[in-house]
């Protein structure tokens, strides 16, 4: 197994520069998921993988070869495109066998192989239909058997669910993971959905504006976004972010907004600094409709309450920002018409600098809970 | 009796709800149909212009096939003319002329439907693997060029390029050491030059067509491909070709259609007694015996009988590629 390493890849398209010098070291055997926004530049990236796009400047390596210059074909890598990308005119077992056929590999092997891997997907019964003939899900069953049946040193992964209903991309997430699990395949997979990133990844590449702006296994992104994007696009419902300015109280410092007091995990950059307006993030999970020892108490004006059945999420203001609150139902909602106040324990309070977004607790000194 | 209340309806009953349903199927469409004319009508009016020319340019004249049946005089007209049944077909086929006309449609059209049906897919294929654009513009302008000169002046080129005297290919012939040769005089050159002529002047515009089904090829074909290690001439083969497919079909049953309808004035600008013997058609026939000789009532029999050959080409053909190929112009 071989893994990859992009170093200080750009991305030019005329003066445009659209990728600006990212770095990544993808293990063997990993499954890496480039998550952002639309126009983050992680679907170039992966296409320069793949050797679609020529890279401007910087070294890729797939093992221990510089591939800058190599052939798609001659990567030894296969991808799985997000609309399948499926050859209408031949039948499934063709559309497997066709990268082998392209190799010449030998007849035998290569009806030995599609069997397998047919197998593999549930595929078996299919073999002979048009891709017309079958569903969404199925036709990226066979996207990626074509990419499977290669043997190939690294799987790429251009948003393969994004075309399916939600039922089924949840029921093919699992199927792709299970499947990463057996084969032990270097992955590298996009996707704009950080849900699929969360679920599928062994690390996560946050991107945005063609740079990296955080790399890390779920949940240490989720538990240490470095900074308010991170923040806010891991997580479902994102971070709660909002304003405000530091004061000293009874020793330790609070953040003051419109009607809150919120105290604040001590963090060495914030101290002296009375006055100074930061953004605070925290998260729908990391509240509580009920109070709870050392917690904070903030004050909020409920506006509706959203039942997901075992959890609920209420949706509410702190002054004017709206502030999200994620809780368990205990098998009933009644009892969420009526908040008036959540509570939320300061260490889990993350505290960003206004200006660059970044987070301040970098320099943390753990306060005496 | 009692068996057959237990059975279900009677037969009759079944036929006359049939027949009801059928009825009730009919009338929503009609409904749906007045109503979809008053929503939409600016497509509709968009629509009459053709209508229009279809029933004053083709299907009025269709009343006038009917002198193919008719011992036909201008002074008595159309209606007034007596019937005289199959008379002139048997007069077309007793005529040596006519025949040796069918025998040379057929020989004509199904060469050039060999030799210049796959050309244009040829090129569109070529022009869809040049890489450089302003070449790429200027080639395509190079080949469609001649689709927009009028038959007679093409007519002159050809005649002077195969000219004995001054025609660029017998100088040349000349300065190699052989004797002229007498193109557009020999039966033999007749149908080589016909055909070679019309793929000169038409390949290139027909290829557009073939170029826009390439256009709509989904990209991400060619890119998987490239990823599996298909070769550029592997792509052409597995992927364009395949894809176009349908396009080539309904093309060829258009063009099976057409197999009868051999340009006459390409034929009329370039044949000569001398090469009547390769180069008459059924539609020079026609021109000839029916303009120039007058004899509107056997030109429309011998009209006739090309369109109805025509007609039965062209459902072969649709029937065949339904069965085989699953498209179809119908």
């Amino acid at each position: 197994m071989s893994g990859v390493n992009l170093n200080r890849i750009v991305k030019n398209y005329g003066s445009l520069e659209v990728v600006h010098g990212i770095d990544l070291q993808v293990n063997p055997q990993e499954f890496v998921v480039l998550v952002g926004p639309s126009g983050c530049g992680k679907s170039t990236t992966l296409r320069m993988i793949a050797g679609l796009e020529e890279i401007t400047s910087g070294t890729l390596s797939i093992g221990d070869r510089v591939v800058n210059r190599v052939a798609p074909k001659d990567r030894d890598v296969a991808m799985v495109f997000q609309n399948y990308a499926l050859y209408p005119h031949l039948n499934v077992a063709d559309n497997i066998a066709f990268g082998l056929r392209i190799r010449r590999v030998p007849k035998q092997e290569i009806a030995q192989s599609v069997e397998e891997v047919a197998k593999i997907l549930g595929l078996t019964e299919y073999l002979d239909r048009k891709p017309s003939d079958l569903s969404g899900g199925q036709r990226q069953r066979v996207a990626m058997g074509r990419a499977i049946v290669r043997h190939p040193k690294v799987f790429l992964f251009d948003e393969p669910l994004s075309n399916l209903d939600a039922k089924l991309r949840t029921q093919m997430r699992s199927e792709i993971k299970r499947l990463h699990k057996r084969l032990g395949v270097t992955s590298i997979y996009v996707t704009h959905d950080q849900v699929e990133a969360m679920t599928l990844a062994d690390r996560i590449v946050v991107m945005r504006d063609g740079r990296i702006e955080q790399i890390g296994a779920p949940m240490d992104l989720f538990n240490n976004p470095v900074n308010t994007f991170v923040a806010g696009f891991i997580g479902s419902p994102p971070m709660n972010q909002f304003e405000a300015e530091i004061a000293a109280e009874d020793g330790g410092m609070v953040a003051i907004t419109q009607n809150a007091r919120i105290r604040l995990p001590a963090a060495k950059e914030l101290l002296g600094h009375s006055g100074r307006r930061i953004i605070v993030g925290i998260r729908p999970e990391h509240t509580s409709v009920k109070p709870v020892e050392g917690a904070t108490a903030i004050p909020v004006e409920l506006d509706l309450v959203e039942t997901l059945g075992s959890e609920a999420l209420l949706h509410t203001t702190v002054g004017d920002t709206p502030f999200v609150v994620k809780t368990e139902t205990g098998g009933r909602t009644d009892h969420l018409q009526s908040v008036e106040t959540v509570y939320v324990m300061p260490r889990d309070i993350k505290i960003f600098d206004l200006e660059s977004g970044r987070i301040l607790q970098s320099q943390l000194t753990e306060m005496a809970a | 009796m009692s068996m057959r209340e237990t059975v279900g309806p009677a037969t009759e009953e079944l036929v006359a709800e049939a027949k009801e349903s059928q009825r009730d199927r009919f009338r929503r469409r009609a409904v749906w149909l007045g109503d979809h004319m008053r929503r939409e009508w600016q497509i509709y009016l968009m629509l009459l212009p053709v209508l229009i020319w279809f029933v004053v340019f083709l299907y009025k004249p269709m009343y006038g096939l009917q002198i193919a049946f008719k011992d036909y005089s201008i002074f008595r007209g159309v209606a007034g003319s007596p019937w005289i049944g199959f008379e002139h077909f048997q007069t077309l086929f007793g005529n040596d002329q006519f025949l040796r006309a069918i025998k040379n449609t057929f020989i004509i059209s199904s060469l050039s439907l060999l030799v210049g049906f796959p050309v244009p897919i040829i090129l569109a294929l070529m022009f869809n693997e040049i890489r450089n654009e302003r070449y790429k513009r200027t080639a395509q302008t190079i080949v469609y060029l001649p689709h927009f000169i009028s038959l007679v002046i093409i007519a002159g080129i050809v005649i002077s390029v195969f000219s004995p005297s001054t025609g660029v290919i017998n100088l040349a012939l000349q300065k190699l050491g052989f004797e002229p040769i007498y193109f557009l005089t020999r039966p033999e050159w007749f149908r080589p030059i016909f055909i070679g002529t019309g793929i000169w002047q038409e390949a290139g515009f027909q290829s557009i067509v073939y170029l826009a089904a390439i256009a709509g090829v989904n990209p991400s074909l060619y890119e998987s491909a490239v990823v599996d290690g298909a070769s550029r001439w592997q792509m052409m083969w597995k992927i364009t070709l395949p894809s176009i497919l349908p396009t080539i079909i309904i093309m060829l049953i258009i063009r099976i259609g057409n197999l009868l309808e051999v340009g006459f004035e390409l034929i009329i600008l370039l044949y000569q007694p001398a090469t009547y013997q390769t180069g008459d058609v059924i539609n020079s026939f026609i021109y000839r015996q029916g303009l120039q000789g007058a004899q509107y009532d056997l030109a429309a029999a011998a009209g006739l009988f090309n369109a109805v050959v025509a007609f039965i080409l062209v459902m072969a053909a649709n029937t065949i590629s339904r069965r085989v190929s699953k498209t179809s112009l119908w």
